[in-house]
């Protein structure tokens, strides 16, 4: 379809403004400065803006318009009243600067997030600052590696990660400064404690996991690797990627964590947004908590006069003592922390029934499409990714039967499933497994849909190899060829376009 | 709660299938030891009415910036953002989508970032831009390492990066958690006494991996030194400008006078302030830089048929294949925003953004004439030209007075003390297309009022 560019209409004075409160004639310009020659924008009226937009929109898949499995990344359904709040004038309208009485409303509603995100992980303090997982990730460990620095314990310069961990994992840590130790997995997928032992020293500032893992098995040695980690002096840091899994059932501060950051985006539903934003508060154990960046919201008793949304209670930021400072220059993503307060407000404590539903779900799907893979005698072309029994929020099956057998891989099962009307699941993730397909339902998916799904994933399965090579043929485009845009970069509108 | 789980009441029938019997089946892979055994401390369920209540009493219990006369900017400005650009944004098929792994069914968001990147290449005057980074403060900080990486052989000094001294603490704090792990030393690049760079700093800076200033400056300040920062620096040094992109309506892009990155807020086109976020962060380059970037790029390329189509690419930089030599931990970004950003941008077009860029500038001289006005305010840099904001002197401390205009329903602007304490009597005054008349007013009589109160 056209691009921007390719509108040509409209040669007027774009978007009607107000004219200035002062005629430009009048002004004082910084004249060495001014412009000379003006940006190559397109020139588009509101109809022809409007009708590029919905185009585009009509060329994108999305949780409202299918089944979206996208593995580890938690693709539930966006409760549409949060949008609604989200633009009220009490968040949309005000700036982080204000004085704290302008903004008691907002502070209650980051201070019952603090508290709700600490008790559901059994963590003593949480901050909402960062703004995505991998920023959280990074926050965390800057706050180990102050609170070592703060003990004089500056030679750990060394984090563990599993091979099987989100690649964030290591990325975060390197940026921090530190050095990676990957360890790898047992057979079933899950830690190795003897490997584990065997890197450990009082060079290890922390071991970075998640729990659930990334094949989605819950790793029953949690307690164990912690003791081990805790035992060299080390932190266990909890990478909450996978939280949706768990609420109400264990916790991290349970199996053994001092940190651990959550993906509101994920767990608490801020719409993923073609990428982003999200939000990546952390949540920490009391001796990492004056770490944290700052500020964070405290509650005291309200003194005579101020006007309180909460009887009794006055709500105020306080700057953590020893505080790491700041990793984004406001207070983190407030508009993406009010929709999950007003997501978290429609679950309560039974935020426990959501997990368990999310758990159902994929175990469900996973034994539904073994069942309707024996059925339709093409189970002998994919394997669990893990031997298991039970599955938490997501499960991994690899392709490599079929990769042997027929020279179908996970990609092209992916294909095949974008002309089926659904969205691929995650595939080559975890890197452990070889053609993995990482299936994650969700608990907002209904059985009627988990159904259809099993048979028509067999039923892709079970389509001879060239179909599948190529596939899609009902999408937009058919498949995209990556290696020509490595090759030919195109990063912008080229020169002959404008 | 019952209205956002499907299989609520189906529970037996889908455990049976399984051959289980209850949910705890499901979970004894936890071992007992970590278990949770009682319900979550936390409060009942609540319906969308009962939300949609509660969310008008506590926000509303927030004082939103139109509702009074504001001056507060330092970084967010208050904006129209175009009806369309809400009703879009919403729309299921953008907001509800991730990160375009399988480009087949993402071509619409893909062909959006492809026209953002391209926007805003125009715009800073670089070739190459990303699809956003998370703020204007991680693309000051992404850029630095970004230009360290590049730069880190061939520098005389090693390691070293001149960071302009007038950047806000917060912001200087966002770059020091991103740089200190790599070894990167930061030092002060110090300006003048009119707020202008000091050359003799800039003359320092030869041979560093990068120099970071902003345009205008912190102090709303604008420079026309800049534009001979990158000769002085030489080749092996980054010529790093964070720009407020209105601005670039008006005055000349960096990219056209010697900047290899330019970063930003790009908050102004197309978001809210929103309480500080989300907002996006811009970041484009010269193609020296482009394989350091951080961050998600689009490229345009072809499909099976050679259909024109759009894809992910430059990739391999990136932490789900690079692991910990990636150029950044960046995954979940801002793109939602940034096409907010980009829908703004493409109806206003060149003359309505430069227009609006005007309207900014045009709204503070209207405050600065009404400031002149009144008797004991001073302007810090008499002869410089600013955007957006303006640094003044008081009789008395900033937040004093920002206090004592509260009860006229005058914001006044931003305390500079919390910046610097040696500017506790210094107010940054913002203004924007934003800024009504009636409020300049209502600021000059209050402002008025409070300095011959505190002179006497």
């Amino acid at each position: 379809m056209n691009n921007l560019w390719d509108h040509t209409g409209a040669k007027g004075a774009g978007y009607a403004q107000p004219a200035p409160m002062v005629p430009e004639s009048e002004l004082r310009l910084a004249t060495p400065l001014l412009r000379a020659s003006a940006q190559r924008w397109p020139r588009l009226s509101e109809p022809e803006m409007v009708r590029h937009y919905t185009n585009l929109s009509r060329r994108n898949f999305g949780i409202d318009t299918g089944f979206y499995p996208l593995g580890s990344c938690t693709m539930k359904h966006n409760p549409r009243v949060n949008e609604v709040i989200a633009q009220m004038p009490g968040i949309c309208d005000v700036h982080p600067h204000q004085p704290e009485h302008h903004l008691q409303g907002l502070l209650s509603i980051f201070h019952e997030m603090q508290h709700m995100l600490a008790v559901c992980a059994g963590m003593d303090e949480v901050t909402l600052q960062p703004v995505a997982g991998a920023q959280g990730e990074f926050t965390a460990v800057r706050c180990i590696q102050e609170y070592f620095r703060e003990r004089g314990e500056s030679q750990r310069t060394r984090i563990v990660v599993p091979d099987s961990a989100h690649g964030t994992n290591p990325a975060s840590a390197a940026m921090a400064g530190f050095e990676i130790v990957e360890v790898p997995s047992t057979e079933d997928g899950r830690i190795d404690l003897e490997a584990l032992a065997a890197v450990l020293d009082d060079t290890i500032a922390a071991m970075m996991i998640t729990n659930p893992n990334t094949l989605g098995l819950f790793e029953t040695d949690i307690a164990a690797a912690a003791e081990l980690v805790h035992g060299v002096g080390g932190q266990m840091y909890y990478d909450g990627a996978n939280f949706n899994a768990i609420i109400g059932r264990t916790s991290p501060g349970l199996m053994g964590f001092d940190a651990v950051h959550y993906n509101l985006h994920k767990t608490f539903s801020q719409p993923h947004g073609g990428g982003g934003p999200g939000s990546g508060p952390i949540g920490v154990k009391a001796h990492l908590a004056p770490f944290l960046p700052g500020p964070v919201v405290d509650v005291r008793a309200a003194e005579d006069g101020e006007r309180t949304v909460e009887a009794g209670r006055w709500f105020h930021w306080r700057e953590p003592e020893h505080s790491i400072g700041k990793v984004q220059q406001w207070h983190g993503n407030a508009g993406a922390v009010l929709r999950c307060w007003a997501f978290y407000r429609r679950y309560g404590r039974d935020l426990r029934t959501m997990s368990e539903h999310a758990v159902l779900n994929a175990n469900y799907l996973r034994h539904a499409i073994h069942r309707e893979a024996k059925d339709a005698g093409v189970d002998h072309l994919f394997v669990d990714g893990a031997r298991t029994d039970v599955a938490k929020h997501e499960f991994t099956l690899s392709m490599q039967p079929a990769k042997e057998a027929l020279g179908v891989t996970a990609m092209d099962i992916a294909k095949g499933l974008l002309d089926m009307g659904y969205m691929a699941p995650t595939v080559y993730f975890p890197l452990v497994v070889p053609e993995c397909l990482m299936i994650e339902p969700t608990e907002t998916e209904a059985k009627d849909t988990l159904d259809q799904f099993a048979k028509d994933f067999v039923a892709v399965v079970g389509t001879d190899p060239e179909t599948l090579h190529a596939a899609p043929v009902t999408t937009p485009v058919r498949r995209v060829d990556e290696v020509y845009a490595a090759r030919n970069l195109c990063l912008r509108v080229p020169e002959e376009d404008l | 709660m019952v209205d956002q789980l499907p299989n609520l009441g189906r529970e037996a029938e889908m455990l049976s299938a399984m051959g289980y019997t209850s949910m705890d089946d499901l979970f004894s892979d936890v071992p007992v030891d970590v278990r949770m055994e009682e319900d979550l401390p936390l409060r009942g369920p609540q319906t969308e009415e009962e939300i949609i209540a509660d969310a008008r009493r506590l926000l509303g219990a927030n004082v939103p910036l139109g509702s009074m006369a504001s001056f507060i900017g330092a970084g967010l400005y208050r904006n129209h953002v175009p009806a369309a650009v809400f009703q879009l944004v919403t729309r299921g098929e953008f907001l509800t989508a991730y990160t375009p792994y399988q480009a087949e069914v993402s071509q619409g968001m893909l062909q959006a970032m492809w026209e953002f990147q391209g926007l805003i290449s125009e715009l800073v005057g670089l070739p190459v831009a990303n699809l956003s980074v998370y703020d204007g403060s991680s693309a000051a900080a992404e850029a630095i390492t970004c230009a360290v990486r590049v730069h880190g052989r061939k520098a005389t000094q090693k390691g070293v990066v001149y960071v302009s001294e007038l950047v806000p603490p917060d912001r200087w704090s966002v770059i020091h958690n991103y740089t200190q792990g790599g070894g990167i030393e930061l030092r002060k690049l110090r300006h003048l006494e009119d707020g202008t760079l000091d050359p003799a700093s800039v003359a320092e800076a030869a041979g560093a991996c990068a120099v970071y200033v902003e345009q205008p400056n912190p102090l709303g300040l604008l420079d026309a030194s800049l534009t001979g920062v990158k000769d002085t620096v030489g080749e092996h040094t980054a010529f790093i400008v964070g720009v407020n992109p209105v601005s670039l309506g008006l005055y000349e892009a960096p990219g056209h006078y010697g900047a290899d990155i330019v970063v930003g807020e790009g908050q102004p086109f197309g978001s809210p302030m929103t309480a500080g976020g989300p907002i996006y962060g811009i970041f484009a380059c010269s193609k020296a830089y482009m394989r350091q970037m951080p961050g998600r790029i689009v490229g345009r390329t072809i499909d099976e048929d050679e259909q024109t189509a759009y894809c992910l690419t430059l990739s391999t930089r990136e932490q789900h294949i690079r692991r910990h030599r990636a150029t950044s931990n960046l995954c979940t970004n801002e793109t939602l925003i940034a096409l907010m950003g980009a829908m703004h941008m493409s109806l206003l077009g060149p003359e309505g953004v430069r227009s609006l860029a005007v309207r900014n500038a045009a709204a503070l001289h209207a405050v600065v004439r009404a400031l002149d006005a009144v008797d004991g305010v001073e302007h810090v840099h008499p002869d410089g030209h600013h955007f957006n904001e303006i640094a003044v002197r008081l009789p008395g401390p900033a937040s004093a007075c920002i206090e004592a205009l509260e009860d006229h329903g005058v914001l006044p602007g931003f305390d500079l003390g919390r910046w610097s304490p040696d500017r506790a009597n210094q107010l940054l005054v913002t203004a924007t297309d934003q800024t009504r008349p009636e409020d300049i007013e209502r600021l000059a009589t209050a402002l008025q009022a409070w300095c011959a109160e505190v002179v006497a």
